[in-house]
């Protein structure tokens, strides 16, 4: 008999659902592009003139040319970067926070509790793009203000999770055994229940990730977000102007990238849902 | 033959496609159920005997289980070849199903009534009002109180033996002519399993019902199945009459099935067990005569030893909240005044019935739980006040070993993290290679190999786990254990192997155990001396070798009387 550990068998059940793979072959193109654009592989002449303006797409430009005559591929592809960046971006900010916080309200409960919740819920009850646009006009326009307004608005679902999740796993007995052996606190919380809740962190940062992507279209698509940068937004934003003249494929290049990545996330979600979470698993 | 049976299972096979192949559950069984007869399927988990009640019930889960062979006769029409449709009609209709956890069984934000109410709508076309009528009778026959009143309840708001019974009533709702019940007493205490059995038995009789009962304890079907069919590994090893089953029983397994549940009264020094009766492939053993020979704990000359542990006037209680903003209004009082007194290398078995306080009175002599007043007094002293580094101390020495094997180890961790974490907290034997030694000899002890030591939990079975458990207890060499209904999550088989070791272990380190169980038998085994707890109280406490000939308590006689009696009552039968 094969020693497994639980992570295997995940990707073992990952493995076995085709669409999955899929979509994290997407996933991974993506990220792939974003690096190799970031470091200046591709794409680092999409300022450029590349032909006159606005042509259709053809064979030499798959997505055609915007009004100044810049490739609307390499836009696309520049726009990806900042997407995928403002992912990372939001859960390195909300990973810790939301675990953490979780963790604490969960695990100690009473006070510390309710002073966590009340703050989450207060976070919570004013509309995710409001507090968006807010964060934005006092940090002031840039990527930079995008980044800290996505982290600071996604750590709340997260760490209600976490908190649930680490509320149910205190009563248990490996937990109660810990302490038996002497453990304290901090052991019993980061070596025994984090490790049994870390699914719960990796299925919602796919599913976070998508949303990052979102807010960042919307809030360039209202002249917030990125400046002087090409992003799917931005694109977006300019493509309403253009369309009147008939001029459809910024629109189209666009919302295309953005519609793949996030299919390709939702999917994938999904999948390690079912590949991680053991309430779904058939035992 | 007087008459076809109700339901006749031909050489059925059942297979499972795994990730590591294909599975054989179910190898050519084939039994009959007369009508109006009650047959016992045994087995230990894994035997398969909850698979073939899934198979009859057209339960079995798709696409993974496929049944390559055999036919399901009932009445004579092979359910194999029906299509779903015509099994939704059978099934809850000819025949039904109980289950083994009644806490889960049913749907939490339904009224009982309308639960029951729900399967005659379905099957009997009953207008709402006849079907909630007819729900509370059923809620009366099955023995449940204030029908009228219980019937409004959310299963909440019900203890676990009248959910079990609440089940039933669903079961028999549509007057089944076969009923399948699948372990409907293991969840239960021993005092609620017997009236449940009771009343499976006289249901039976008024309905003229025939009636598949599954187990894993030979002793609990004695009173209630006419036939008995043995699985073990997927096969049927023994079909015969319960009486004939009871008194000479053929195959070896059963042999080792009916001697490893302990009895009321004198046991061998070590419980037999299966493999005390059969080799690894099956063979016939010979059982050694001392093996078999019964101990007398009386003859035993006691020692004079020191009192480890003592527990003066102890309460812990629980607060009740209450009142718009959730205030505490008033204390549940858990633990409520106990008082004892244990030697060293003795051992103290507390029994009584869920929510008696039996585990919150071990937790709280660990100080896993905060005691509200009296003392603990534990070689000498006080420990009731003592924190942080001195608590600490405290821990290497006394341990606890819970009741479920599967959730008491973490997942996430292979079993040499596990058994080597305690002498990381405790800071004990250097270098990660000498606690890997320590951990593999103690390992060993346990009876499991120091190369499956990288695994994890998950690819052990109940008993190894518990071993596991027992030999993590026991890294940190403690003087003092508590095992809280440690064997009550096991097979009685597996049960009989984690007792024996039990008592080798405190043979070789002198351990001092309280052992807290529901079961009488089992504590009566394995203690010098018992505690029967009530309410939060010890009513009764005397010498393990006595207590059952001389109890003075009427609850601890109805506790008594509960226990499986491992053999038949009503005369053998005459079916073939």
């Amino acid at each position: 008999m094969k020693t497994n550990t639980l992570w295997k068998d995940a990707f073992k059940r990952l493995s076995n659902d085709k669409l999955a793979l899929v979509a994290l072959v997407i996933v991974c193109f993506y990220f792939l592009i974003a690096i190799l654009s970031s470091l200046g592989f591709v794409a680092s002449g999409w300022s450029q003139e590349v032909g006159a303006s606005n042509l259709a797409p053809s064979m030499n430009h798959f997505f055609g040319t915007d009004i100044f005559g810049r490739s609307v591929l390499l836009k696309v592809i520049r726009g990806t970067q900042i997407a995928m960046s403002v992912g990372v971006a939001a859960s390195i900010i909300a990973i810790p926070i939301g675990v953490i916080l979780g963790a604490l309200a969960g695990y100690f409960g009473g006070w510390v509790d309710d002073i966590i919740t009340w703050f989450y819920t207060t976070f919570s009850s004013v509309p995710n793009i409001m507090l968006l646009i807010s964060i934005t006009l006092i940090l002031g326009k840039g990527i930079f203000a995008v980044y800290i307004a996505l982290g600071a608005t996604s750590w709340v679902t997260l760490c209600r999770l976490i908190r649930g999740e680490v509320m149910k796993h205190k009563e248990r007995e490996y937990v109660q055994a810990a302490g038996a052996i002497g453990g304290g606190h901090l052991r019993k919380l980061f070596r025994h229940i984090l490790p049994n809740v870390s699914h719960i962190i990796i299925i919602n940062t796919s599913m976070q990730f998508q949303i990052a992507i979102k807010s960042e279209v919307i809030l360039s698509y209202l002249g917030l977000g990125v400046q002087g940068e090409p992003s799917w937004g931005t694109m977006i934003d300019d493509a309403k102007l253009e369309l009147v003249r008939g001029v459809w494929w910024q629109l189209a290049g666009a919302t295309l990238a953005m519609f793949l990545i996030l299919l390709a996330f939702n999917i994938l979600g999904d999948a390690l849902r079912d590949a991680l979470d053991p309430k779904l698993k058939g035992k | 033959m007087t008459s076809l049976p109700l339901l006749s299972v031909r050489d059925l096979v059942v297979e499972f496609q795994t990730g590591e192949g294909i599975v054989r559950a179910v190898n050519n069984v084939s039994f009959d159920i007369p009508q109006g007869k009650t047959i016992g399927i045994v087995g230990e988990s894994g035997s398969g005997k909850s698979v073939t009640s899934l198979a009859v019930m057209g339960l079995l889960q798709k696409p993974a289980g496929k049944i390559p062979q055999g036919q399901i006769l009932f009445e004579g029409q092979d359910l194999l070849k029906y299509n779903e449709d015509q099994m939704r009609k059978i099934r809850g209709n000819q025949i039904s199903m109980i289950f083994q956890e009644p806490m889960t069984s049913l749907n939490p934000v339904f009224k009982v009534g309308e639960q029951i109410a729900e399967a005659l709508r379905i099957h009997k076309n009953l207008s709402k009002k006849e079907a909630w009528e007819k729900a509370v009778h059923l809620m009366n026959q099955v023995g449940i109180p204030h029908p009228e009143i219980s019937a409004h309840k959310f299963p909440h708001e019900m203890s676990g033996g009248q959910k079990q019974r609440v089940m039933i009533a669903m079961a028999i709702s549509c007057e089944p002519k076969l009923l399948i019940a699948d372990e409907p007493t293991t969840a239960l205490d021993v005092t609620i399993q017997k009236q449940v059995l009771e009343l499976l038995y006289k249901l039976q009789q008024e309905y003229r019902m025939s009636m598949m009962f599954i187990t894993h304890d030979l002793g609990v079907i004695g009173d209630i199945a006419d036939d008995v069919v043995v699985m073990y590994r997927s096969n049927v090893v023994e079909k015969n009459h319960a009486s004939n089953i009871f008194m000479s029983a053929q195959h070896p397994y059963t042999k080792g099935l009916l001697a490893c549940r302990p009895k009321l009264g004198a046991n061998p020094k070590r419980l037999l067990t299966v493999s005390d009766f059969m080799t690894e492939d099956g063979q016939e053993k010979i059982v050694p005569s001392e093996r078999v020979q019964v101990f007398d704990k009386e003859s035993v000359i006691e020692k004079d030893e020191k009192v480890l542990l003592e527990v003066k006037d102890l309460v812990t209680q629980f607060p009740i909240k209450g009142g718009l903003f959730g205030r505490t209004v008033d204390h549940f009082k858990a633990v409520n005044g106990v008082s004892f007194q244990l030697k060293k290398g003795k051992t103290l078995g507390l029994v009584g019935e869920s929510g008696c306080g039996k585990t919150t009175l071990g937790r709280t002599i660990l100080r896993l739980v905060e005691p509200a007043s009296g003392n603990i007094i534990y070689d000498g002293k006080d420990i009731t006040h003592v924190y942080h580094e001195e608590l600490r101390q405290l821990r290497r020495k006394m341990q606890i070993i819970f009741q479920d094997p599967y959730s008491s180890l973490n997942p996430r961790m292979t079993i040499s993290d596990i058994l080597t974490e305690p002498l990381n907290i405790h800071k004990i034997g250097g270098s990660r290679a000498e606690k890997l030694d320590m951990a593999r000899e103690l390992i060993e002890k346990v009876g499991l190999k120091s190369n499956q030591m990288s695994r994890y939990p998950h690819e052990f079975s109940g008993g190894q786990r518990q071993r596991i458990c027992i030999a993590r207890a026991l890294m940190l060499k403690p003087e003092f254990v508590i095992c809280d209904e440690s064997v009550s999550a096991l097979d009685v088989s597996i049960q009989a192997q984690v007792l024996n070791l039990l008592l080798d272990l405190q043979q070789e380190f002198g351990l001092t155990y309280v052992f807290i169980s529901h079961d009488l038998s089992v504590v009566n085994f394995i203690a010098d001396e018992v505690g029967v707890m009530y309410a939060g109280k010890i009513i009764e406490m005397d010498k393990a070798s006595r207590i059952y000939k001389n109890a003075t308590q009427e609850y601890t006689r109805s506790l008594l009387s509960a226990i499986p009696k491992g053999q038949t009552k009503q005369a053998p039968t005459l079916t073939v």
